[in-house]
């Protein structure tokens, strides 16, 4: 009974034309590792990465879509609009760039670039279906940052997954990430080596309710 | 409440005709919203910027807004949600950003008109109402 259902949906949908592509957003505070983890994604899938990364925080300053992304596991299949958003900080300080050895001006440019990314991430917010949360898992968790954006998620009704990425470093603390989360689902990743992505796209079935 | 103007830093009262017009020291027509209990604060706020810093922090406002924004309109920068202490520093209240019913920024037209920033980004293409 349940298989005829799902064929009369599939041939509904494919005569009236697909529902509205789901969106997956990553977001989180900079440097936490979402680009990196969209371009594994992408490469992954699609062949083709997605942005460019460095270790200069606010990287990212404008929202990034990859649309039709397919990914497949087991047998399934799950369809997705890819949002790679910039970072979400509190504070923003042009002196911070110039200690990584950019020029004044062009520091000045990027915070003020960072600024308006943080204003447009949290704008798309409200277009999320769902929203992978990416935090460096060197760092400490308990942050105004990562605290809001969960917190706005919940509130929202926006089904979220903590991914805590760079694993690889000898210094990340997943069961710190655990504990500061214990509702959330998280997985712990090295986006930049692929380590444990697997369960990173089992993770994204589940969320998807799949 | 008050508004004090980006550029010169003189203060403005409520309802003042200045926030319409321009202000009435140097014709800017950005401005700091000021809440009374914030008062203090907003008379140092813009001391120790240069007449250069000022200019960049205008500059910068209005590439953060958005360039669709009408330049000859008044815009009043609600402190609450992003401070800037001069150019290029930022910071950002992200509880109140990611409010969406507490405007980030008032923009007034006619002297009753209000806009929140977010929700204004989504509206830009089909223009400010009128």
């Amino acid at each position: 009974m349940i298989n005829v259902l799902k064929s009369f949906k599939n041939f509904f949908s494919k005569m009236f034309g697909k529902k509205k592509k789901v969106k997956l957003g990553l977001y989180g505070p900079p440097n936490g590792g979402k680009t990196t983890l969209a371009n594994k994604v992408c490469l992954d899938w699609l062949g083709e990465e997605m942005g460019s990364v460095s270790n200069v925080a606010h990287e990212t300053r404008e929202v990034h879509i990859k649309e039709q992304v397919v990914i497949k596991s087991k047998g399934k299949e799950l369809s997705f609009n890819l949002v790679d958003t910039p970072g979400i900080a509190t504070k923003i300080d042009y002196e911070d760039f110039m200690k990584v050895g950019m020029k004044e001006k062009e520091a000045k440019e990027r915070a003020k670039e960072a600024t308006k990314g943080v204003i447009d991430a949290i704008k798309w917010l409200d277009d999320m279906d769902t929203v992978v949360v990416v935090l460096d898992a060197t760092k400490d968790p308990y942050s105004q940052v990562n605290v809001t954006i969960i917190g706005n998620l919940e509130a929202r009704k926006i089904p979220v997954l903590i991914v805590a990425n760079k694993v690889d470093l000898k210094k990340s603390n997943m069961k710190k990430i655990q504990a500061a989360f214990p509702q959330y689902e998280v997985i712990g990743i090295s986006a930049k080596f692929g380590k444990n992505i697997e369960a990173f796209y089992e993770a994204l079935f589940k969320l998807a309710g799949q | 409440m008050p508004h004090q103007c980006v550029k010169c830093g003189t203060l403005h009262g409520d309802a003042s005709s200045a926030i319409l017009k321009g202000c009435t020291k140097c014709g800017a027509k950005l401005f700091f919203f000021v809440r009374d209990d914030d008062l203090a604060r907003a008379k140092e706020r813009t001391f120790d910027l240069t007449r250069k810093e000022k200019d960049q922090i205008e500059k910068d406002v209005y590439d953060i807004i958005g360039n669709e924004i009408d330049k000859e309109l008044p815009v009043v920068l609600d402190f609450e949600s992003i401070s800037i202490l001069g150019p290029g520093k930022y910071e950002l209240d992200l509880v109140n950003l990611f409010q969406k019913k507490q405007p980030l920024i008032y923009k007034l037209e006619d002297g009753k008109y209000m806009v929140d920033l977010i929700e204004t980004f989504k509206k830009f293409g089909d223009k400010i109402k009128k």
